[in-house]
């Protein structure tokens, strides 16, 4: 392969740094602190549409679209900071084993208990939030755990299933999960499958990113393309080239 | 670059400075050379390399066809210009040749005079060099996958050997004998690796998605498994806790400093592992392909400064950084799976072979001499101190 320039390592960079820089090409976002990251994640829940929905489901971001805008290990750093810290939540998602969603503490209390208005189960799920959410940051739970740690009893754990806020993992241990998901996932994975699709018909099986923005969308796709742009780069699924045209999106075969 | 050996030769900065920079400048410019090529011996793939440690001289090939073939990479002709010659081969005709694929070959560490191949022919051979008869043969009831003697050990002389039981045995060259067992995998061991510090640390890769650590002084079993959750139960996409990888590891590695450990499975993930306390550093690499059913050779660098990991994936070698898990490049010159690659650190080469039967020697770009330099007066005296520092790199 014939890299006309070289790879440099950071020893060797010149310190000087022109005036003025181009625009035209890749714009380079390595270097970002974590405010960036924070922003980064509230730039792509406004992605979100919270209408289809009706306001149901709090916004939420996969971990791994974060991945196709700043460096992995960093991002990896920074979710477990915010997640530690209590503001940020993480959920297994379910249809892969590695799509972790995001989810603002502050919104995913917010949009739990407002779907809890006037039902039975309303006050066991407060406890839940006040007691478990806010204090431990597993993704999962285990039958010992909630009795003896959180001392929670059958029923009520029964009635968080109910509520949606635990869903069954394995015998004796539950996720920590969002209600009325199953609509998102829905769509999310159709929206995916469309858009790799758009990807994949393409001539050569690749097509700019700029581009992709700007084509109409089937029926199929229910979300803002950039939101599915940004999690199959993430997730590798399409291969990110750098060109003189912008990011090139390249159907990966696997 | 000037800048550097002034302060070298003033001595503001350490002597290791100047080292390290270049040699990470030269790893960052490896290619394809059309002028350094490697003799086409195999007829099948490639399936292990190893490059001697005392000299970096002498290489060692073992192909799919239970060929064996050493190579001198030394390039004496004076002429840039080179084809690594094979210097002698085990191949079909000799009396002693393995039967079946020879999966893993080794240099003995302290000299050339010996090498030690293991095969599918469920036996593992340690050949005397100069005569090409192997010195010594250990039979096995199963494949053998891969085995690995420790390059710093002065008390013992064991070959860890992992086959497809699960039971790694220890084969001693100074008794002959086979009888230290170490148990605890559940399948088929995949990859051995002794520790590049401590002599009695070994590290070991199964097929039922463990990486354990042992020391093989202690009778009781492993010290520790690698956990890729690092503890927290509640992050595993299923019951099965404790494991390294989310399916088969098949390739480890340790930094030459010892203090690391890479590992590799078939989930498309790479892992690094602090190897003292057994935590993962949670260094994200991103998908790494890997669909081999077998081992995988794969290998950091050494003396670069950051150091980089060159792994084979599919058909080409990716290069990341190894404490950030930034993808570097992808060297793409194979025609087929590469199955094997080995770093020679003195002169920051790295030679791969795959499926397709090739070794390909991966060469630092060298400095376009300014034309300006050449033709200054001047500065003739600088300069030539300038080429006799640079002329061992031709």
């Amino acid at each position: 392969m014939n890299r006309k320039r070289a790879l440099v390592s950071d020893t060797f960079k010149v310190k000087k740094r022109k005036t003025g820089s181009e625009k035209f090409g890749v714009v380079d976002d390595h270097g970002d602190g974590q405010g960036d990251i924070k922003s980064t994640i509230m730039d792509l829940m406004t992605l979100f549409p919270r209408k289809l929905f009706n306001d149901a489901v709090p916004q939420i971001v996969l971990k791994h679209q974060l991945y196709s805008i700043h460096d992995k290990t960093m991002v990896d750093k920074e979710v477990n900071k915010l997640r530690e810290s209590g503001s940020l939540l993480m959920f297994q998602l379910g249809f892969d084993a590695e799509a972790f969603g995001l989810v603002f503490a502050s919104d995913y209390k917010a949009k739990v208990l407002a779907g809890e208005e006037g039902k039975v189960t309303r006050a066991t799920v407060e406890k839940f939030l006040e007691k478990v959410v806010s204090k431990c940051t597993d993704l999962s739970f285990s039958k010992d755990k909630m009795l003896r740690e959180f001392l929670f009893t059958d029923s009520e754990i029964t009635q968080l299933v109910k509520s949606g806020v635990l869903t069954v993992r394995d015998a004796g241990s539950w996720w920590l999960s969002i209600p009325n998901t199953g609509k998102f996932i829905k769509y999310f994975i159709q929206g995916r499958k469309a858009v790799l699709g758009m990807v994949k018909k393409s001539k050569y099986g690749e097509v700019l990113k700029d581009d992709l923005e700007q084509r109409r969308t089937t029926s199929h796709v229910k979300f803002h393309i950039k939101y599915h742009i940004s999690d199959i780069v993430g997730a590798e699924l399409v291969e990110s080239v750098p060109t003189t045209s912008g990011t090139l999106l390249r159907y990966v075969d696997s | 670059m000037l800048g550097f050996l002034t302060a070298r030769q003033a001595g503001l900065d350490d002597p290791l400075r100047l080292r390290r920079a270049e040699s990470t400048r030269r790893v960052l410019n490896l290619k394809l050379n059309p002028d350094r090529d490697v003799d086409r011996i195999h007829g099948n793939g490639i399936n292990s390399i190893d490059i001697e440690t005392i000299e970096g001289r002498y290489m060692l090939s073992g192909g799919a066809d239970g060929v064996i073939v050493i190579y001198d990479l030394e390039n004496y002709s004076g002429k840039p210009q080179y084809t690594c010659k094979a210097v002698c081969t085990v191949g079909r005709s000799n009396r002693h040749v393995h039967k079946f694929s020879v999966e893993t070959v080794l240099w003995y560490p302290y000299d050339t005079g010996m090498f030690v191949s293991s095969s599918f022919d469920k036996t593992m051979k340690v050949w005397d060099t100069e005569t090409l008869k192997p010195a010594e043969v250990f039979e096995f009831e199963s494949n053998i996958y891969n085995h690995h003697l420790s390059p710093i050990a002065r008390k013992h002389s064991l070959i860890a050997v992992g086959t497809k039981n699960p039971k790694i045995q220890l084969c001693d060259l100074k008794s002959g004998s086979k009888i230290h067992v170490l148990q605890g995998h559940k399948a088929e061991v995949l990859s051995v690796r002794w520790s590049p510090r401590y002599e009695h640390i070994l590290a070991t890769a199964s097929a039922d998605s463990k990486v354990k650590v042992w020391d093989v002084r202690r009778a009781s079993g492993s010290l520790f498994s690698l956990d890729q959750d690092n503890g927290d139960k509640s992050k595993s996409s299923s019951e099965a806790v404790n494991t390294a990888h989310n399916g088969r590891v098949n390739g480890l590695s340790f930094t030459s400093d010892g203090l690391f450990l890479l590992t590799t499975g078939t989930d498309d993930r790479m892992r690094l592992w602090n190897s003292a306390t057994g935590e993962n550093t949670l260094v994200n690499y991103g998908k790494v392909c890997n669909e081999s059913r077998k081992g995988l050779q794969f290998t950091v660098s050494q003396g670069c400064s950051p150091e980089f990991v060159f792994v084979p994936c599919g058909s080409s070698v990716a290069v990341y950084v190894l404490h950030t898990g930034e993808l570097v490049t992808m060297l793409r010159g194979h025609y087929n799976n590469v199955d094997c690659c080995k770093f020679h650190p003195d002169h920051q080469e790295l030679y791969s072979g795959g499926k397709d039967g090739n070794i390909l020697a991966w060469v630092p770009v060298l400095r376009a001499s300014d034309m300006e330099e050449e033709s200054d007066q001047k500065n003739k005296g600088s300069q030539g101190s300038l080429k006799g520092f640079f002329s061992h790199l031709y």
